[in-house]
């Protein structure tokens, strides 16, 4: 398998001052790779109600979300990669571009729950801490 | 049926802040509107239906009705229904509904009430204004439907489609009406679709009210015709008084009538597209206008696959080239993944 640097920011290596950032998952795939207008045409838009759950639209798709927190002791990054690799053995190097502590979930016309496979996964974190950590002798 | 709800209540202004409660504030404005006066969100004239709208947040459905004329509560009314701006790919769809005691019914034809297709944009501003002024005899109500919920509606997991959104709305306006005071007797409601259907439909809900669902109801009872001036009055100052939250700095006048054939509304699809989120709110992403303009102009979109096609295991044949690779043997023997993990869309890709 091949090696894999994640680096801290290119540019700029004081990422970690830098805010956290608003990241949002979005059930599903842009075409695209570019900058995108959010704040006005999406966060905007987003109405939350007494329970917390937050409601939004995507070209006209109900979307229903809501926040997921890291568990406790993880950080979030975006990672960025310039050069693409030729191979897969080549060496891949990864920045860091941003830093998040949570992901704003969303789903078509779902709400999120247990049943998301995200949801999910974060729980695996909990439990490899229980399975994995060293038992100390009392 | 949110609507319906405040009704009982008994205080009609708080029908608009109910659409708002999704904002914290609800509770601070709620207070705010009793211990102000309550007439000054009071809809009486062109003027006051607009300050309503443009208050509006017009991502979601707005509802008002009109304070119940005493003589409604009294004596058996007739109740118009009428819907605006169906078909445009832009903008809100309005319901409207007004009601009237039957005795009192004179008055609807000598406001000039008859066939509202025939009228002027300005022919109706002045007709509603007329309408507001007989409060004394005629109340009103319109529903606002956003076009962000009707494309929500069209575009939900369970498709619910315009002509369920209409239903649900002239429900709601009955209702609101019956819940308000008015001795209802007779209902006309003016159909896009087949009226029989229709009219079963509403008799099943509504057994006690004599019920009328036809063709161009709007052109043969004044009732209705009211109904649909106030409904395409409210739908044309909702276009002239749209704020793009987008901060799209353009008027009503850039974007034509709505309806797709109109080269002004073509022209506004072409240069008010983004490239991810595709349209601003305004536009109805549901219609096939708005869908093939996107095709054209905006950024290809993949949804995650319908319950369906999930289920469908992928074709596992071997390729006949296959057997002429060198496989090396470790690969033979790879651990499957766990369901567990599975489940939970983990993989191992780093090796430790």
């Amino acid at each position: 398998m091949a090696t894999i640097h994640i680096r801290s920011g290119k540019s700029n290596l004081d990422c970690n001052n830098r805010k956290l950032s608003n990241i949002q998952s979005v059930p599903f795939k842009i075409h695209a790779d570019c900058d995108a207008n959010v704040n006005k045409y999406f966060n905007n838009y987003i109405k939350t109600d007494e329970k917390g759950q937050t409601s939004a639209s995507f070209r006209g798709y109900p979307l229903k979300g809501k926040p997921l927190g890291l568990p406790e002791g993880y950080v979030g990054v975006v990672l960025h990669e310039s050069v693409k690799p030729e191979t897969e053995k080549c060496e891949r190097k990864f920045y860091v571009t941003y830093k998040f502590s949570k992901i704003h979930y969303w789903n078509w016309d779902k709400a999120p729950s247990d049943n998301d496979s995200i949801v999910q996964a974060l729980q695996w974190m909990d439990i490899a801490e229980a399975l994995h950590s060293p038992i100390l002798e009392e | 049926m949110q609507n319906v709800k405040i009704l009982e209540i008994g205080t009609i202004e708080i029908l608009k802040i109910f659409d708002k409660k999704k904002t914290s504030k609800t509770r601070q404005v709620l207070s705010e509107v009793i211990d102000n006066k309550m007439d000054s969100q009071k809809i009486h004239c062109l003027e006051t239906l607009q300050n309503f709208i443009s208050e509006t947040d017009n991502s979601e459905n707005a509802f008002y009705i009109s304070d119940i004329p005493e003589v409604c509560k009294e004596f058996p009314c007739i109740l118009g229904i009428d819907e605006a701006g169906r078909g445009p790919v832009l903008g809100p769809m309005v319901y409207g509904t007004t009601f009237c005691p039957i005795n009192e019914q004179m008055i609807l034809v000598k406001l000039d009430c008859a066939d509202s297709k025939a009228l002027t944009e300005e022919k109706r501003d002045v007709i509603f204004n007329n309408i507001c002024k007989e409060s004394k005899s005629i109340g009103w109500a319109v529903e606002l439907i956003s076009p962000n919920y009707i494309c929500n509606s069209m575009l939900s997991r369970t498709k619910h489609s315009l002509n369920k959104v209409s239903m649900d709305s002239a429900v709601a306006l009955i209702k609101a009406a019956a819940n308000g005071g008015v001795n209802i007797e007779h209902i006309f409601v003016d159909t896009v679709g087949p009226p029989e259907k229709y009219q079963d439909y509403l008799k099943g809900l509504f057994p006690k009210f004599k019920i009328t669902v036809s063709k161009k109801a709007d052109s043969i009872y004044p009732i209705v015709s009211a109904a649909s001036i106030c409904a395409k009055v409210t739908r044309d100052h909702a276009i002239k008084v749209w704020k793009f939250p987008e901060g799209i700095d353009i008027t009503y006048k850039e974007f034509g009538s709505g309806y797709p054939a109109d080269p002004i509304t073509k022209n506004f699809l072409k240069r008010h597209s983004d490239p991810v989120f595709g349209f601003p709110q305004l536009v109805r992403f549901s219609w096939s206008t708005a869908v093939n303009a996107l095709e054209e102009e905006a950024y290809h979109v993949e949804w995650e696959q319908t319950e369906d096609s999930k289920k469908t295991p992928p074709a596992n044949n071997t390729s006949i080239t296959s057997f002429f690779k060198i496989t090396s043997k470790e690969k033979g023997v790879q651990k499957p993944v766990n369901e567990f993990f599975a489940q939970r869309c983990l993989s191992r890709n780093v090796e430790l």
